[in-house]
């Protein structure tokens, strides 16, 4: 069974499915794809000159190929719980079912960072994910004039779209200072096509008159009811904000994207064990050589793991395929190690890229120093930075201890926008490392079940 | 782009155009949009007011984790905006919280 139909589910289950593996692809959207591969709903058409990405239909061609193979696909479908090993809870259209998978790839992509500032929850403040999935969906605007913060290569493709549609961009501010480029010069010569890419976009920014600020945070987004502009300034190499010039911009949009967060749930369900990537500022499941986490029977794959880019989400996808298909000897010993050698060199390849783009847009925690004492860090529950930072002054040390304190991670989204930032919270009023404040326990069900759809599970 | 639709015009074609009721208006949107893509299109940028602060909210994740985007659809509260497609004749509410939403519109 795989979990999740981004590029990682849709290559592992192809792979696994070439080879006589019988496959159940659950995703919970309406249609195949993940964020990657996002497809136009049923009645959209694109005439082949406005194609605003080439991955829709590279993600078309993987779909009906999956399809194609006799995987069974099962849409709406939320996997909301892990039981006794390798049981998957099921809620699909109102009604949850259970299946007990011999072998379980988990693809479950992932989300981009919430990072609490000062005026982030107004309506018109949007997730870099968000916006492309308007764009790209329903090529519908976010806003007519938009600011753009984060750090990474999403931001140009998030201005690439928004210009291809329209929209006029304030400013796009990258948080990383962006200097001495050259050094990576020779690191980046085996893959120019992504070079070649991000020049191509930052061209087009340029002679768009867009200012591209390097080393700039966001300080807060403004507005009374919904988001009028946003004020950014310069940070230092930790994205720690400095004192400097403060930019103000009018804007009746603001895209935030700080890289991304794996979507750990289910992993972390079933009992994987994680390390914390500091470099990632995020948590990743610790996996073998063929892509086991360590939980014997589960395979984490593609940005699930940690993000690298659906070109690694895809091999990784096709190399727990193989993986799955030797162990049910449906492979001979000597193709398996023939294929998944091609598999784990077309990796090493893309890892050289995935280390430079690693070190140039390298985490850094001073991000998290962007709330003030009230800003709102539970989005859900309505809890401001300084409710938490109360409860660590009163002995709380866990996220878990500051929950059930404040309520603080209790709400419906159930910790995914407030429990990374909380644990920097409490590390900056401890004074000690981030692993140390923990992550919430996860609990089934992961998203929000109707109780009807539970009501109805015949068990 | 007309003055007041984010909607692109030149590339795409759409589904076929349908009627909505968004807090008792008329509003015209696509088969196959979602609430969210819909509202956003004709500039509804918020979705409920918060219980507690009386904050607006709207729109955040896009991909239906966030839970920011909730609102009444067909009578049944807490769908969200960005999963939920249109369907010719659905009535949306906005949701409201314990705020005065009214005040502060």
């Amino acid at each position: 069974m795989v979990v999740g139909g981004g590029p990682a589910g849709l290559a592992a289950a192809r792979t696994a499915a070439r080879h006589g593996v019988r496959v159940v692809l659950v995703d919970e959207n309406s249609e195949l794809g993940g964020q990657h591969y996002r497809q136009m709903p049923a009645g959209f058409r694109a005439p082949e000159r406005a194609r605003i990405g080439r991955e829709s239909d590279e993600g078309r061609r993987l779909i009906d190929e999956v399809r194609g193979l006799g995987v069974e696909v099962r849409l709406e479908s939320v996997a909301w719980g892990i039981f006794d090993g390798r049981v998957v809870a099921l809620a699909t259209s109102g009604e949850s079912s259970r299946i007990a998978a011999e072998t379980l790839i988990l693809a479950p992509g992932a989300y981009d960072r919430p990072v609490p500032f000062p005026g982030w929850t107004l309506p018109g403040v949007i997730t870099a994910s968000g916006a492309q999935n308007l764009v790209k969906a329903y090529r519908v605007l976010p806003g007519r004039r938009v600011l753009i913060a984060g750090s990474g290569p999403l931001l140009l493709a998030v201005a690439h779209s928004l210009l291809a549609g329209g929209a006029r961009i304030a400013a796009i501010c990258e948080a990383s200072p962006m200097r001495h480029l050259w050094r990576y010069g020779p690191r980046l010569l085996p893959h120019l096509n992504f070079v070649q890419q991000g020049h191509h976009y930052r061209r087009e920014i340029a002679e768009a008159g867009v200012p591209f600020l390097a080393g700039h945070v966001i300080r807060r987004a403004l507005g009374g009811a919904e988001v009028t502009g946003a004020v950014v300034s310069p940070c230092d190499g930790e994205w720690r904000p400095v004192g400097g010039t403060e930019l103000h911009y009018d804007a009746d949009c603001v895209v935030v994207g700080y890289g991304f967060l794996s979507s750990l749930e289910l992993s972390r369900l079933a009992g994987c064990e994680e390390r914390y990537a500091a470099g990632l500022g995020d948590y990743v499941p610790v996996r073998s050589r063929e892509l086991e986490s360590t939980v014997p029977g589960i395979f984490v794959v593609g940005a699930g793991a940690r993000v690298p880019g659906a070109a690694v989400a895809l091999e990784e996808g096709h190399l727990a395929g193989l993986a799955v298909a030797n162990r049910l000897g449906l492979l001979t010993g000597r193709g398996y190690s023939r294929e998944a050698s091609r598999a784990r060199g077309r990796l090493l390849h893309l890892a050289g890229f995935r280390r430079v783009m690693d070190d140039l847009y390298r985490f850094g925690a001073g991000l998290h120093a962007l709330a003030d004492d009230l800003t709102t860090l539970c989005r859900c529950e309505e809890v401001a930075v300084s409710e938490a930072v109360a409860a660590v002054r009163d002995g709380a040390r866990h996220v878990d201890e500051v929950k059930a304190w404040t309520r603080i991670g209790m709400g419906r989204c159930q910790g995914r926008m407030c429990g990374p930032a909380l644990a920097h919270v409490i590390a900056r009023a401890t004074g000690g490392p981030v692993t140390e404040a923990g992550v919430f326990t996860p609990r089934p069900p992961v998203k929000p079940v109707r109780l009807a759809a539970l009501a109805r599970g015949g068990d | 782009m007309t003055h007041d639709d984010l909607r692109m015009a030149a590339s795409v074609e759409r589904g076929r155009a349908l009627r909505i009721a968004v807090d008792g208006e008329e509003l015209l949107a696509y088969e196959g949009e979602s609430v969210a893509a819909a509202l956003i299109a004709s500039g509804r940028r918020s979705t409920r007011v918060t219980a507690r602060a009386g904050e607006r909210r709207g729109y955040f994740c896009g991909m239906g984790l966030c839970q920011d985007c909730l609102l009444t659809v067909d009578g049944l509260p807490n769908a969200r905006a960005c999963t939920t497609p249109i369907r010719e004749g659905l009535t949306v509410e906005t949701r409201r919280g314990l705020g005065d939403w009214d005040a502060s519109r």
